[in-house]
């Protein structure tokens, strides 16, 4: 027995959810605009050919461990691929088109 | 999605392995299950595992098929991303509340291609990935989800719409709200499973806190095909790893934890991922470091032998502390049980500490069965009916008892099921009807005839258990 059916699918559901929750957190807002930042850096860096994690964390001003979680989210959705291995590092380049 | 019907023969909490074989082996009983599932997929902790001791088969290839047929078997209604809010006693059988959480989308309608996770604009720490990948605020929960639907991480939406405009179906649907549906069940089967111990829990090895000192679940995923690395890299600076120390016991058999008891799986899980490691990386050293072996089980003292002669090395000595050296290597002091006390340091890559498991789930609030001092399911006849609570009608399968291994866990969840289906006699609990034309097995047998003999008393199976 469903005590709360579900209601009909309304127009602008989204908009009405995003305002009932005070809309975009602060934290949010900031988490967003900090992993632009930093992939546009990793792109930026990754245009110069392939690099290693600590390459891109030396030309970057980013803490290792970072670049690699960045990297990997950016590899899960196909932006980057691995490159070859050097000093038991592997390298990433940028995937063309 | 089918609507909650309002009455099954039996509610399984919990779709782990356990949970999932006792919902099976229901079914093919010909019982009516409502099978509960906290996460958006079932599936559990095994389906994140990289490979099984000591056959090292893959952990999804066996636990994929089983999802599969759990979530479309015609006697198995699911329900995942709901929670178990309340199991009360009801006259013959327990009436229950199941809170559906909001999807955002209409699992009905959802393909499950991932289109709208490839445009969502946010990044967060995968959970299944034990926070070292990456998913979107709108994912797929992993490769082998079943049901393959997407959900929406509210708490990381910035509610954006790219999602919905991607939606190949119109599936979205940001209007849906927390449901919570009411039903009646004759039997329960609580299959809850299991948390490992928290990696801060012990201080002085520095879990959750130094970036390459790792979960044994989350070296799992490292080494899992499709894994968030692809391979074994080390979290804080993605190096190959050349040297890998596994500390025993670091979340078991220590009061100062509250952990006292022995987890019974971490000697197993820890040799088989140092001997697969060996596998892997041809150059890297891997030293287990215990009070001793425990290779309790059918082929795992051969296992054992196997790995250390393919090279991991183990060590009788007590890991006292972890610190940090430079480039996050890891500095273990140990004390050498094999060598008079004597204390040494050694230098690694990389740290894995052999987590114990503890309960994933407390019953307090939800159902009124007892736990044991251990905070597992209090078993008062572990010996004869160890899927017996002290609640009647209520059974317990799996981990959610006390720690076990998977073929043991299936094994209980077989019982609890036999169980389950004798109270259901017992009490002549029909969910309605119900019941399939084809409850005759193949060999020509009466199952429901046989069934319902079963209650009669005599020397029928439930004639003989604790509430005959």
């Amino acid at each position: 027995m469903t005590t709360a059916p579900v209601a009909a699918k309304p127009r602008g559901a989204l908009a009405a959810l995003r305002e009932s929750r005070g809309g975009v957190s602060a934290e949010m807002k900031a988490w967003l605009k900090d992993q632009q930042d930093v992939r546009k850096r990793l792109r930026a860096a990754l245009a110069g050919g392939p690099r290693t994690v600590p390459d891109m964390a030396g030309e970057c001003g980013l803490e290792a461990g970072r670049v690699l979680w960045h990297l990997m989210a950016m590899r899960r959705y196909g932006e980057i691929a691995e490159a070859g291995e050097r000093d038991r590092y592997l390298l990433y380049a940028l995937k063309k088109g | 999605m089918p609507a909650i019907r309002e009455r099954y023969d039996a509610l399984v909490i919990g779709g782990g392995i356990a949970g999932m074989q006792a919902a099976l082996d229901l079914s093919e009983q010909g019982y009516e299950v409502l099978l509960v599932e906290r996460d958006p997929s079932i599936g559990g902790v095994m389906v994140g595992l990289n490979k099984v001791f000591p056959t090292l088969d893959c952990s999804s290839c066996i636990c994929t098929p089983r999802m599969a047929e759990a979530a479309h078997h015609p006697r198995i209604q699911l329900r995942t991303w709901s929670e178990v809010k309340r199991v009360e006693p009801d006259g013959d059988g327990f009436r229950v509340e199941v809170l559906r959480k909001p999807r955002y989308v209409d699992e009905d309608k959802c393909l499950g291609c991932d289109e709208c996770e490839l445009v969502c604009p946010i990044d967060v720490p995968h959970e299944f990935d034990h926070g070292l990948g990456a998913r979107r605020a709108v994912y797929v929960p992993h490769a082998n989800a079943i049901p393959h639907k997407a959900v929406v991480d509210l708490e990381h939406c910035v509610y954006c719409g790219k999602c919905e405009k991607a939606c190949p179906t119109d599936a979205f649907d940001f209007a849906q709200q927390p449901v919570v549906d009411t039903t009646r069940v004759g039997a329960v089967v609580v299959s809850t499973g299991l948390e490992i111990t928290p990696m801060d829990r012990k201080q002085e090895y520095g879990g959750g806190r130094l970036p390459n000192v790792l979960s044994p679940l989350a070296m799992e995923r490292l080494q899992s095909s499709n894994g968030p690395y692809g391979r074994v890299l080390r979290p804080s600076d993605g190096r190959i790893p050349r040297t890998i120390a596994y500390v025993q016991c670091a979340g078991s058999r220590d009061r100062s934890i509250g952990v006292p008891y022995c987890s019974r799986v971490c000697c197993m899980y820890a040799l088989k991922q140092a001997l697969l490691l060996r596998h892997s990386i041809h150059d890297v050293e891997v030293t287990l470091y215990c009070m001793d072996i425990r290779a309790f089980g059918k082929g795992y003292e051969q296992f054992y032998r196997r790995a250390v002669r393919e090279g991991v090395r183990v060590v009788k000595g007590k890991v006292a502390r972890i610190r940090e050296a430079d480039g996050h290597d890891l500095v273990l002091r140990v004390e050498r049980i094999d060598a008079d006390g004597r204390l040494e340091e050694h230098r690694y890559d990389l740290v894995v500490l052999a987590q114990g498991l503890v309960p994933a789930w407390h019953a307090d609030g939800v159902v009124d069965i007892e736990e044991a001092e251990d905070g597992f399911v209090r078993t008062p006849e572990a010996k004869l009916n160890p899927s017996f609570t002290t609640m009647e009608g209520v059974f317990v399968a799996g981990v959610a008892s006390g720690p076990k291994d998977i073929p043991d866990a299936i094994v209980e969840a077989g019982e609890a099921a036999m169980a389950a289906a004798n109270h259901l006699e017992r009490v002549r609990w029909r969910a309605g009807s119900l019941r399939a034309p084809e409850d005759e097995s193949e060999e020509g047998v009466d199952v429901e005839a046989d069934l319902a003999g079963a209650g009669t008393g005599g020397d029928g199976p439930a004639s003989g258990g604790r509430w005959a």
